[in-house]
């Protein structure tokens, strides 16, 4: 796609992918290595510059989205009065040292000292929290704000809100201005297709203990016995189960299949077998199954054990669930039990209707009803902003 | 940390962004300041095979009143609302939240509108919004409806969105001026996640109280009678049951003693602000 920018004040034209985000066009097009890239999520600061005269962090701003916007970057800042300002408070202060925050630190600083009247400390280092410096302990850097910020209200020069933007919305996103860029083709899809060599179904699913358990119920208005055999009618237990879908059954107590799951704009597709032992002596039974999704390139192993225990004088079954599960790759690092559980509490409550509604008879087409594209599932999945703390609080050190 | 290719529309009005949404045979992510979705792509954690950037659209990025109610356009973004560049009908609060979200540079391009179809249950928003009775306004080319957050927000990362549907505003009641309000919350650091929050509102000329716990894995604890204080809605601070809360974080999966402990804290400095 095509877009036209104005960085430090010269017009420029550049072709991209949507995917691109600003600062690669930046760096790798213009030449412009000013602008820093560190940890490209938005946590570190170094990529932060000016979108339309505002600080934005140009790792998680797509170039295409800024078209028609002014870019300002660390070389665009030369001649600016409050920067030299600062780069002279930064030397003084010792306020760098290696020197890899210090275009996003000054860009935040500026951003500081223009909307911040007569900060303490405290203020300072809050504005500057979206920055991370790894060398310097900030005692310097905050000093030099300050020391800028108060010569110049000393100097009679107000801070202003806003730092005078009177417009709203996200800064580089213009309304209007978006002649170049409507749409691209729909690129050919990339998502790797599951080599049928791989022969998933001759895996045996591990019987090992999974890393992480917990207790599910729910009721449905069935005799135990009928709930027991429902839940030994595989493609029925499949239907009834959101998201998951079988593509082979080698062997009457084996499965071959797939899971898809989608926790917001998550989405994964587990793709695996699974294996179900059953107990009619005391109604219980366990599916022992393993997956992996290729996108993510995680796998999963998990055990659902259910037990059909009676109430309401046997009208009624209370199923008992334990669901187990264990994650590893890049999904797993930062697997938190919370997410998982509301999730499956939500899955198990779909399941469940769905399964009353097939021992009652609500659906005229019980024998194959659609497999739900419920909107969840994370026995395998956890979730972004896990990760993305995660992430920050490694990078951030212990 | 590159995000995985896709198509992008930034179409040029809320008839063709509707249009774009409705004919998506497939999975389509709705992008408005790409705050809380551009680090997921970068990480691919999602890949999209197609974005809609809405980010442009002058019908978003607006403001109206409505009687007493504001109606925020989605896309007004939390920086428009620190500066106070839209109107206030909470007496404050509205600016004094914004502030507190993530770091200048983000909130200059994060929206209201997208933090809650987001759904993060650590957003502000969501916690905040919820407990001003806020709702959202939700259109699709087929018409319009109007859902409270309490409603809209499912899970964590889960609304009640429904494909080729979109977040346009959100509709937020003006807050009486006898209205008290609390907010509190624990971050590692400032403009990091929160670990626990809570917001409370107390309105002494209806009698009524709103305590909204936010930050756990699921939707917030909403509490609208005063349980939480004995049934009274007097002496909030002495009679906050505090094993009450705890009971009821249980019940929400917050297993760990220490996190619930943390959760009960907050709540109880936001229960002491608002308290009068």
């Amino acid at each position: 796609m095509k877009l036209q920018l104005t960085v430090n004040g010269t017009t420029t034209e550049a072709t991209v992918e949507p995917r691109t985000h600003l600062a690669d066009v930046l760096r790798d097009q213009l030449d412009l290595t000013g602008t820093h890239l560190g940890c490209e999520h938005g946590v570190c600061g170094a990529c932060t510059l000016l979108l339309d005269g505002a600080p934005a962090r140009s790792c998680i701003t797509l170039a295409v989205a800024c078209d028609g916007a002014a870019v300002t970057t660390i070389e665009g800042l030369d001649e600016d009065e409050i920067a030299a300002e600062l780069r002279t408070a930064f030397a003084r202060e010792h306020a760098l040292q290696c020197g890899y925050c210090t275009p996003g630190m000054i860009m935040s600083a500026r951003d500081l000292v223009l909307r911040l009247d007569r900060p303490d400390e405290q203020a300072i280092r809050v504005g500057l929290s979206g920055n991370l410096c790894r060398c310097t302990g900030y005692v310097g850097i905050v000093r030099a704000v300050r020391a800028v910020i108060e010569a110049r209200r000393q100097r009679g020069i107000a801070a202003v809100v806003g730092a005078g933007r009177t417009t709203l919305g996200p800064v580089g996103s213009q309304p209007g201005a978006i002649a170049t860029a409507t749409s691209s083709a729909l690129p050919p899809v990339t998502e790797m297709k599951l080599s049928r060599g791989v022969a998933l179904g001759t895996l045996d699913p591990p019987t090992a203990v999974p890393a992480k358990s917990f207790d599910a119920s729910f009721t449905v208005n069935a005799a135990p016995e009928h709930v027991f055999a429902l839940f030994g009618n595989v493609e029925t237990l499949a239907a009834c189960f959101p998201g998951a879908t079988i593509t082979a059954m080698p062997a009457p107590d084996h499965i071959e299949g797939e899971i898809r799951v989608a926790i917001g704009p998550l989405s994964a597709v587990f793709r695996g077998s699974a294996r179900i032992d059953r107990n009619a002596a005391d109604l219980s039974g366990r599916l022992i199954g393993t997956g992996r999704d290729q996108r993510s390139r995680t796998s999963t192993s998990g055990q659902i054990s259910w037990r059909m225990l009676p109430i309401d004088q046997g009208r009624a079954t209370r199923v008992a669930l334990t669901i187990g599960y264990s994650l590893s790759g890049p999904l797993a690092q930062i697997a938190r039990d919370g997410l998982v559980r509301d999730l499956a509490s939500r899955i198990t409550t779909t399941f469940a209707q769905n399964c009353d509604r097939h021992l009652n008879g609500t659906t005229s087409s019980a024998e194959t009803p659609e497999p739900q594209r419920l909107n969840a599932l994370a026995l395998l999945l956890d979730v972004a902003r896990q990760r993305l703390t995660g992430l920050a609080r490694r990078m951030r050190g212990p | 940390m590159k995000a995985a290719s896709f198509a992008y529309g930034r179409p040029n009005s809320m008839s063709d962004a509707l249009a774009l949404l409705a004919d998506a045979d497939g999975e389509i992510r709705i992008m408005a300041g790409g705050q809380s979705l551009g680090p997921m792509l970068n990480l691919r954690l999602v890949q999209p095979p197609r974005i809609v950037d809405i980010a442009g659209l002058a019908e978003l990025r607006s403001v109206e009143r409505d009687g007493e109610a504001l109606v925020i356009g989605a896309c007004v973004t939390h920086a428009d609302i620190e500066d106070g560049r839209i109107p206030d009908v909470t007496q404050g609060v509205l600016p004094r939240i914004a502030r507190g979200i993530a770091y200048r540079a983000v909130r200059n391009r994060g929206t209201i509108g997208g933090s809650l179809g987001h759904a993060d249950p650590a957003a502000d928003w969501v916690t905040t919004l919820a407990a001003l009775g806020a709702s959202v306004q939700l259109t699709s080319s087929a018409g319009r409806r109007d859902l409270a957050v309490t409603e809209f927000i499912q899970g964590a990362l889960q609304t009640a969105l429904r494909p080729g549907e979109l977040v346009t505003a959100i509709r937020l009641p003006s807050l009486s001026p006898a209205a008290r309000f609390g907010y509190a919350k624990a971050c590692r650091k400032p403009g990091e996640f929160a670990h626990a929050m809570a917001a409370v509102l107390i309105e002494p000329d209806t009698a009524r109280s709103r305590i909204v716990i936010g930050a756990i894995d699921t939707t917030p604890i909403v509490i609208d009678d005063s349980s939480l204080f004995g049934g009274a809605i007097t002496e909030f601070r002495q009679s906050f049951d505090r094993d009450l809360a705890d009971r009821l974080l249980m019940q929400a999966g917050v297993t760990d003693p220490a996190a619930r402990h943390i959760h009960v804290s907050v709540l109880a400095r936001a229960i002491a602000e608002a308290a009068p």
